[in-house]
């Protein structure tokens, strides 16, 4: 499903280069129209889960370490983030 | 807008699981496979959009540079860290416990591939790390951006150039979109790696110390 990610370089460059062409001429906010796709995008997103034998089969063997774990990866990553952040002055 | 996404999330888990309880797996996946690409081609398009039509975003860009690269190698250290904490708590094999943190939140990558090198029971692990890590930072984003701007884009890892971009655009504005891609796909282009390296570096470290 996500092996090709690099191709999803393409749209988004699309959009900004259109956007950047059009930035004078054109005031538009996409949010209220977006959403619905999110939703789109989330439902999918779920279902892969859902109907994924081998993550659904995974949870009862290893749900709370699995937790443990997965959090500590969140707020470590969200620490060292935070730091280098300060460090280099990324606004 | 969080009690949207979450209802679509649930909905979407429970059709899925329906749907290949069912015996229909395959059929349903194939149109959700559909869906998922079109729609994310879409929004990526959209988000580009609004993120050109706005000056100060394209300004802002330009005056950080190269220095966004500093946010997915913070989330690689990060991730690797929570892995050995994670174990060494746990009292796990260490360089599994790292090699499942190290797919930074790219299940369908982490599970097969941990699997592989450390069986069955850690591939399960691999899985529900990396997707449970995809679905905190969902669910939790709202508690998240109190933290910090960069916050849920430091928690997405990988998925931050998909699945989770959306929401993290209309939680941290959308000057995040360049940041929260750019992170992801670096974080997507370095998993497979640092998996590899993670679980070979990890084993012969380990059997060099007398521990």
């Amino acid at each position: 499903m996500m092996i090709n990610f690099a191709i999803l370089v393409v749209p988004l460059v699309a959009g900004i280069l259109v956007g950047y062409a059009l930035r004078k001429r054109w005031h538009a906010n996409l949010n209220k129209a977006t959403l619905a796709i999110v939703m789109v995008l989330i439902f999918s997103l779920g279902f892969s889960i859902g109907s994924n034998d081998d993550v659904l089969s995974s949870l009862p063997r290893v749900g709370w370490n699995a937790l443990f774990i997965a959090s500590l990866a969140i707020v470590f990553s969200i620490a060292l983030v935070e730091l280098a952040r300060k460090k280099v002055k990324l606004a | 807008m969080i009690k949207y996404i979450l209802a679509a999330l649930i909905i979407g888990v429970t059709a899925g699981y329906l749907v290949s309880y069912s015996g229909n797996a395959d059929a349903g996946s194939w149109a959700v496979d559909y869906l998922f690409n079109g729609s994310l081609l879409v929004l990526l398009f959209a988000m580009g959009l609004s993120f050109g039509l706005e000056k100060e975003a394209m300004h802002k860009l330009r005056q950080t540079g190269l220095r966004i690269l500093v946010v997915p190698f913070a989330v690689v250290l990060g991730s690797i860290l929570g892995g050995l904490v994670g174990g060494l708590i746990l009292r796990l094999d260490l360089s599994a416990s790292m090699a499942v943190t190290a797919g930074y939140g790219w299940y369908t990558l982490d599970g097969p591939m941990v699997g592989q090198v450390f069986g069955a029971e850690w591939g399960a692990m691999g899985f529900a790390v990396n997707f449970i890590r995809e679905l905190l930072t969902i669910v939790t984003i709202t508690l998240m951006v109190k933290i910090g701007k960069y916050a849920p884009i430091a928690s997405g890892g990988a998925t931050t150039m998909d699945t989770t971009l959306p929401v993290i655009v209309r939680y941290c504005g959308p000057d995040a979109l360049i940041t929260a891609f750019s992170s992801g796909f670096t974080l997507s282009l370095l998993a497979p790696f640092s998996i590899i390296a993670v679980s070979t570096l990890g084993r012969a470290l380990l059997s060099l110390m007398p521990l």
